[in-house]
C-alpha cells in the first residue's frame, strides 16, 4: 500500500465505522463496541507503519469544490509533527476504546457512545492529516460535533444537557475567530494551503497581526484557554472515557497542534498575547483545581492548567542558541516553543489519559460515586489502579525520570531563558499541580474507606487495567530522549535543552517547587471525609470557590439579563411596529382583500378549478387574437 | 425537434399538473391518492435523471430546450424550457423536496385529503416550471400557480392564527409579486428587443446594454419585488406567521423550494441582465438588508418559544445570507448563493417536516411543554439533530458550503460586515441546539408527562422516516460533494459576472 492509500484508509476506516453503526447497528450495541474497537485496533497498527515506514511528505490533494477563484481541497500533510499527533490519538485513542468496552459494558446506548467515538476518531484523524486551513476548520467543527454527541450520551440528565450545549455554542465562538481568520488569511496569501504559506511567510510576505491572533481564538476555543475555559469542567457530564480522550488526551490538544502547524505566521506582538493567556490559564486553572471534590472535576482543570502549559510555552516562541564552532560564533533561532509545547502535549495526552482512565476505573469500582470525600482507602482494594494512578500523578508532578519531568523541564527552561515573570508564574504553578495532585491521589487512596461504595470497590477486569498499564508505561517511558527522538524525529530535535549550569539550575527549581507543593498536600491534608482547608482557612476556600464561580456567572448573566433580554426586547418591537403598527395602519387594504380572498377560498375547489380554467382560456384567446 | 431528454423535462412538469386536473374532475379517493403518489415520484426520478445527463460542456447555455408555440409570440412569448447550470440544482431541489412533501402529505391522514394533494400538486407543477422557464414571462406565471395554492392551504388547513396569517401572506406575496412583474416588464420594454426570451434578452443586453438609470430602477423594483418573496428583513414578518400556520407539506414546498424564486430571479435575471443597477442597489440598501436578516432576526429567533416560529424566523435568518452573497457582487458569492438555497431548501423542508413530527407527539409547539422525547423517540430526536446540525452550517452538511463560499465572498466586499455574517453563525448555534435540547433531552416537562401518559408517543414510523431520510440524504451528498452543483454554477456563471466585477 501507498503511503497515500493508507493515509486515506486511516482517515475513513472510522467514518465507514461510524456509518455502519448509524445505520445497522443501533440495536446491536456488542456488535457495534466491538466494530469500532477494531477500527481504532486497525488505525493504531496503520498508524504505525506509516509513522515508521518513513515515508514524508508525499503529496496528496484533491479539489474538494470550486467557486469562481475560491477553492477548497482534500489533502495530506505528514511530516513529522503530523506523525507525532497521529501517533498520540491513534495509539490513546485505541487505548481508550479498549477500556469503554469494559466501562460502558452494561450502557443501554452503548451503540451510539461507539458510533460517537468513531465520528470523534474520524474527525480528530481529519485535523491531524489535514494539508490546509479550510480542511483543518472543516474537522475542527466536526470533532465539536463528537464532543456535544458524546457530553450528551446521558442525555436524560439536565446537566448533560446543558454541558453539551454549552461546549457546543463556546467552541462556537472561539471558531468565529478562526473562520473569520482563514478567510483573511485565504485573500491575504490566495491560499491556505499550509505548504503554500509557509513557503509565502519565508519568502518575506507581509500580513496582519490580525490573522494569527484570529487563528489562536480557535485554539482559544478547542483548547479551553481564558477566557473561553468555562465548557470544560462542565464537560466531565460525559462518560469517563470520552473525558480521557477527548476532553483530556487529543481534542483539546487540537489547539496547540493547530498554532504548531501555523507556528511561521507567529508575529511577536501575537505571541506575546497567546503567551499570556496560556500562562493566565494555567494558574488560574491550577487554583481552581484545589478545592474541587470531584475527582473528574481535579482532573479537568488539571487539564486546564496543563494546556495553559502548553499553549504558554508555544507563545515563548524561538530560542537563540550560539555555537562556536572554530573560533566563530554561530547564533541559530529555532522554534523552541513548538518544540517544547508538542513535547508536553505527548506526554500529558499519557498521563493524563492515564489518570481518567484510572479514575474511570476508581468511578466504576465504586459504583459511581464521584466526590473523592467518599472514596478513601482504594490503594488495597485496586491494586493496579492504584499504581497506575500513582505513576501518573508523579509524571504530573514532575517526578524526575518520568515523562512529566523532561517535558515540564524544557518549557520552564524556555521561559527562564525568554521571560522572567513567565517563569515565576509557571513555577508556582508547578507548585500547585503538586499540592492539588497529591491531596487527590492521598484522599482517594488512603486512610479509611468513607463511603458503602468505596468499601465495596473492585478492580476491573483486563480490558481496563491493561490500557493503564500501557499508559502507564508511557507516561514513565514516554519523555526519554530514546523514545521520544524516535516518535517525534524533526520536531524532537526543537524542544529546548538546559546545559551546564542552566541544567542545574532548572533540575534543582523542579525538585524544589514538587518537593514544596507535594509535601504541604501530604501533611495538609489528612485522608478524612472533610475539605482541610475548608475547615481551617474559610477565606481562602471561598475566595477559591468564587475564583472557579465567577465566570460561569459572568457568562450567565450575559446570556440571561443581555442576550435574551435583547433578544426580548428586538421580538416585542418586531411584534409592536412592523407586524401590529405599520400593517394595521393599512387596515381598510386588509380588510377588502381578506375578505376577497376569504371567497375564493371558503368556495368549493370545483368553482376554484373552472374559474381558474375559464379565466386562463379567455386570458389565452385575448393575447392569441381570438377576441 | 426536441430531444427525448427535453420531453422529460416537460414531462416533469405536466405529470403533477395532469394528475391534479384529474383529481379535480373528481377521481375517486383511493385512485388520487395512487396517482399522486406516482405524481410526486416521476418528477423527482426525472430531475436526478436530468442531473446525470446534464452535459458537462454546457456552460451558461441551457441543455434540454424546447419550444412550444402558444399563441403569445407576438408578445415574444412563447413556452421555452431548459436548463443550465444554475437551475439544475434548484430543479432537482423541487424535485425532492417535492416529493418529501408529497409522501408526507399522502401519509398525514389531513381532512379532505383529495384536495390536499390537489393543491400540492399544482404547487409542485408550478415550481418545477418556474426553475425550469426559459421565458421570463412563465417563470412568472409558474409562480403565480404555485403561490395561489399556498394561500388556500394555509386558509382550509392551517394552524393557529390561520385566516390572519393567510390575508397577511396573500397581501405581502402579492404586492412582492406585482413589484417583481413590474420589474419585469419595464425589462422588457426598456429592452427593446421584444422578447421575454431570457437568453435573447441577455444577448440583446450584452450588446446594448441598459443605461445605468435605468438599470438602477428596474433593479431597485426586482430587489424589493424579489425581496419581499424571499422575506428581506424588514419585509420579512409574513415569512413565520406563515409557516407557523401553514400544513406542514405546504410549508416545506413554500420555504424549501418556492421562496427561492426571488433569489433564483436576482441571480439568473437581474444580476447578469442589470449589472450596473445591482452595483448601485449593493450598497447600502442591499447589504444593511441583509445584516438584518442575519442579526435582528437572528435576535429575534432568540426569543421564540414556539417550535414552528423559530424554525420561520431561523429560515429568514439564513437568507440574510442569500443577500449578503448575492450583494458581494462576484461569481463566489452568486455561486455560494445556489449552494445555500439548496441546501437551506433541503434543511428548512426537513425541519417543518420533523416539527409536524414532534407536534404529534407532544400535542404542542411550544418548547417550554416538551422535553426528553429522546427517550421515547430515539430516531426522531436523531433526524432533528442532524436536520439542526445542517442548518447551523456543521460540515459535512450542505449547508456548510453554502455559508462558506459566501463568507469567502464577502469578505473582498468589507471584513466588517463578514464579521457580522459569521457572528450569525454563533447565534443559528444558540438557537438550534436550544430547540434540540428542550424538545429532545433532559427531563421532560409536567406538561408532555401528562400527554405521554395518555397517547404514548412512538417513534416515527416509516411514512415519515422515508421522506426525511430522502432529504438527509441529500443533504448528506452534497455536503460530501458539492462539485455535483459548483462545477455546473462555475460554468454558468463564467461570463456574466466576471464582467460585472469590472464594473
Amino acid at each position: 500500500m501507498s503511503p497515500v492509500q493508507t493515509a486515506t484508509l486511516i482517515l475513513l476506516l472510522p467514518l465507514l465505522s461510524a456509518a455502519l453503526i448509524a445505520l445497522c447497528l443501533r440495536r446491536q450495541g456488542a456488535l457495534a463496541s466491538w466494530i469500532s474497537t477494531g477500527a481504532a485496533g486497525a488505525i493504531a497498527g496503520l498508524s504505525l507503519s506509516l509513522i515508521f515506514g518513513g515515508a514524508r511528505d508525499f503529496p496528496a490533494s484533491w479539489e474538494w469544490l470550486s467557486l469562481g477563484g475560491f477553492t477548497v481541497s482534500l489533502g495530506f500533510k505528514f511530516d513529522d509533527l503530523a506523525a507525532l499527533m497521529l501517533f498520540v490519538v491513534s495509539f490513546v485513542g485505541f487505548l481508550i476504546h479498549l477500556f469503554s468496552l469494559g466501562y460502558m459494558r452494561d450502557d443501554a446506548a452503548k451503540a451510539r457512545f461507539f458510533g460517537g467515538l468513531s465520528i470523534f476518531m474520524f474527525s480528530m484523524l481529519g485535523i491531524v492529516l489535514a494539508d490546509n486551513l479550510f480542511m483543518i476548520f472543516i474537522f475542527w467543527e466536526l470533532v465539536g460535533f463528537s464532543s456535544w454527541l458524546l457530553i450528551n450520551h446521558y442525555h436524560e440528565k439536565q446537566s448533560a444537557a446543558d454541558a453539551s450545549k454549552k461546549a457546543f455554542i463556546v467552541n462556537r465562538v472561539g471558531d468565529f475567530g478562526f473562520l473569520l481568520g482563514i478567510i483573511w488569511c485565504q485573500h491575504t496569501f490566495g491560499t491556505t494551503s499550509l505548504d503554500a504559506l509557509a513557503a509565502q511567510a519565508g519568502a518575506g510576505a507581509a500580513w496582519s497581526h490580525g490573522i494569527p491572533l484570529l487563528l489562536f481564538c480557535g485554539a482559544v476555543g478547542k483548547s479551553a484557554q481564558m477566557p473561553l475555559q468555562v465548557w470544560l469542567p462542565d464537560a466531565m457530564e460525559g462518560p469517563t472515557p470520552v473525558s480521557a480522550l477527548i476532553h483530556a488526551a487529543t481534542m483539546v490538544a487540537a489547539g496547540i497542534y493547530m498554532l504548531c502547524r501555523i507556528e511561521f505566521l507567529m508575529v511577536a506582538e501575537a505571541l506575546h498575547v497567546i503567551l499570556w493567556i496560556g500562562t493566565v490559564t494555567a494558574l488560574y486553572a491550577a487554583l481552581c483545581a484545589i478545592v474541587q471534590r470531584d475527582i473528574k472535576k481535579v482532573l479537568a482543570y488539571s487539564t486546564l492548567s496543563q494546556l495553559g502549559y502548553m499553549v504558554a510555552a508555544f507563545g515563548l516562541g524561538s530560542l537563540t542558541v550560539r555555537h562556536d564552532i572554530g573560533g566563530t560564533v554561530h547564533e541559530m533561532a529555532f522554534a523552541a516553543g513548538v518544540g517544547a509545547a508538542m513535547f508536553h502535549l505527548t506526554t500529558h495526552a499519557f498521563f493524563k489519559a492515564l489518570m481518567f482512565l484510572g479514575s474511570g476505573s476508581v468511578i466504576h469500582g465504586c459504583h459511581h460515586e464521584q466526590d473523592i470525600f467518599r472514596m478513601g482507602g482504594l490503594a488495597k482494594k485496586m491494586p493496579v489502579t492504584f499504581a497506575t494512578f500513582t505513576i501518573g500523578v508523579a509524571a504530573i508532578i514532575g517526578m524526575p525520570g518520568l515523562a512529566g519531568f523532561f517535558s515540564k523541564d524544557s518549557i520552564l527552561y524556555l521561559a527562564m531563558e525568554k521571560n522572567t515573570p513567565v517563569f515565576a508564574l509557571l513555577a508556582l504553578t508547578t507548585v500547585l499541580t503538586s499540592f492539588y495532585m497529591v491531596r487527590m491521589w492521598k484522599i482517594v487512596f488512603f486512610g479509611q474507606t468513607r463511603s458503602d461504595h468505596a468499601a465495596h470497590a473492585h478492580e476491573s477486569g483486563w480490558v481496563m487495567t491493561l490500557p493503564l498499564v500501557v499508559l502507564a508505561i508511557l507516561s514513565v517511558a514516554g519523555g526519554w530522549p530514546g523514545v521520544f527522538g524516535r516518535l517525534a524525529g524533526a520536531v524532537a530535535a526543537l524542544v529546548p535543552q538546559a546545559h551546564g549550569s542552566a541544567h542545574t539550575t532548572i533540575l534543582l527549581v523542579s525538585l524544589a517547587v514538587m518537593i514544596v507543593g507535594g509535601g504541604a498536600a501530604w501533611f495538609f491534608y489528612p485522608a478524612a471525609g472533610t475539605d482541610a482547608l475548608e475547615q481551617k482557612a474559610r477565606g481562602a476556600f471561598a475566595g477559591l470557590a468564587w475564583l472557579k464561580e465567577s465566570f460561569d456567572r459572568l457568562y450567565d448573566y450575559y446570556v440571561a439579563k443581555v442576550q435574551q433580554r435583547l433578544a426580548m426586547l428586538l421580538n416585542f418591537l418586531e411584534q409592536i411596529f412592523l407586524a401590529g403598527f405599520i400593517i394595521r395602519g393599512l387596515a381598510g387594504f386588509v380588510g377588502l382583500v381578506g375578505h376577497s380572498a376569504r371567497a375564493l377560498y371558503t368556495g368549493s375547489v370545483h368553482t376554484y378549478v373552472y374559474w381558474f380554467l375559464i379565466g386562463a382560456a379567455v386570458l389565452w384567446a385575448f393575447a392569441a387574437g381570438f377576441l | 425537434m426536441p430531444d427525448s431528454n427535453a420531453q422529460l423535462l416537460q414531462l416533469a412538469i405536466a405529470t403533477p399538473l395532469v394528475a391534479a386536473l384529474f383529481i379535480a374532475l373528481g377521481l375517486p379517493k383511493r385512485f388520487s391518492t395512487k396517482l399522486a403518489g406516482v405524481a410526486f415520484a416521476v418528477p423527482a426520478l426525472i430531475a436526478l435523471w436530468l442531473w446525470r445527463e446534464f452535459p458537462a460542456g454546457a456552460g451558461a447555455d441551457y441543455a434540454f430546450r424546447s419550444d412550444c408555440d402558444t399563441g403569445l409570440a407576438a408578445f415574444g412569448i412563447s413556452l421555452k424550457l431548459g436548463l443550465n447550470g444554475i437551475s439544475l440544482p434548484l430543479f432537482v431541489l423541487a424535485g425532492i423536496v417535492g416529493l418529501a412533501a408529497g409522501l408526507y402529505a399522502l401519509r398525514s391522514g389531513a381532512e379532505r385529503l383529495k384536495l390536499y394533494l390537489l393543491l400540492l400538486l399544482v404547487m409542485h407543477g408550478g415550481l418545477l416550471g418556474v426553475f425550469a422557464s426559459v421565458d421570463i414571462f412563465f417563470f412568472y406565471f409558474f409562480h403565480e400557480l404555485a403561490l395561489i395554492p399556498t394561500f388556500i392551504m394555509i386558509g382550509i388547513w392551517g394552524g393557529r392564527d390561520r385566516n390572519y396569517a393567510a390575508m397577511k401572506l396573500t397581501i405581502y406575496l402579492t404586492a412582492g409579486a406585482m413589484l417583481s412583474l413590474l420589474g419585469l416588464i419595464a425589462l422588457y420594454v426598456k429592452s427593446g428587443a421584444n422578447t421575454f426570451d431570457l437568453v435573447a434578452l441577455r444577448e440583446a443586453l450584452a450588446a446594448d446594454p441598459l443605461r445605468v438609470t435605468t438599470q438602477k430602477y428596474i433593479f431597485g423594483l426586482l430587489l424589493f419585488g424579489f425581496g419581499i418573496l424571499v422575506s428581506l428583513w424588514p419585509l420579512h414578518t409574513w415569512a413565520p406567521l406563515g409557516y407557523g400556520a401553514a400544513p406542514s407539506s405546504a410549508a416545506m414546498l413554500h420555504a424549501g423550494v418556492l421562496k427561492k424564486f426571488g433569489l433564483y430571479g436576482l441571480i439568473q435575471i437581474a444580476l447578469p441582465l442589470l449589472p450596473a443597477g445591482a452595483a448601485e442597489w449593493a450598497w447600502p440598501l442591499a447589504v444593511l438588508a441583509g445584516v438584518g436578516n442575519v442579526l435582528v432576526v437572528g435576535f429575534i429567533t432568540l426569543a421564540q418559544r414556539d417550535l414552528k416560529q423559530m424554525l420561520g424566523y431561523s429560515s429568514v435568518m439564513h437568507m440574510g445570507y442569500c443577500f449578503l452573497g448575492i450583494a458581494s457582487l462576484s461569481a463566489v458569492g452568486a455561486g455560494g448563493v445556489v449552494l445555500l438555497m439548496v441546501a437551506h431548501g433541503l434543511s428548512v423542508a426537513l425541519l417543518f417536516l420533523l416539527a409536524t413530527s414532534i407536534h404529534h407527539r407532544t400535542h404542542t409547539f411550544d418548547l417550554a411543554d416538551m422535553g426528553g422525547l429522546a427517550r421515547q423517540a430515539p430516531v426522531l430526536a436523531a433526524l432533528f439533530v442532524a436536520a439542526t446540525m445542517a442548518s447551523i452550517g456543521l460540515p459535512g452538511f450542505a449547508n456548510f458550503w453554502g455559508e462558506l463560499t459566501v463568507f469567502v465572498a464577502l469578505w473582498q466586499f468589507s471584513p466588517g460586515i463578514t464579521a457580522v455574517a459569521v457572528a450569525g453563525v454563533v447565534i443559528s448555534a444558540v438557537y438550534g441546539l436550544r430547540a434540540a435540547a428542550r424538545v429532545f433531552f433532559g427531563p421532560p416537562s409536567e406538561q408532555f408527562q401528562r400527554v405521554a401518559a395518555q397517547h404514548p408517543p412512538a417513534d416515527i414510523g416509516w411514512g415519515e422516516r422515508l421522506p426525511a431520510l430522502i432529504l438527509l440524504a441529500a443533504l448528506l451528498f452534497l455536503g460530501l460533494w458539492p462539485r455535483a452543483v459548483t462545477d455546473g454554477v462555475n460554468r454558468a456563471l463564467g461570463r456574466p459576472v466576471a464582467e460585472m466585477v469590472r464594473r
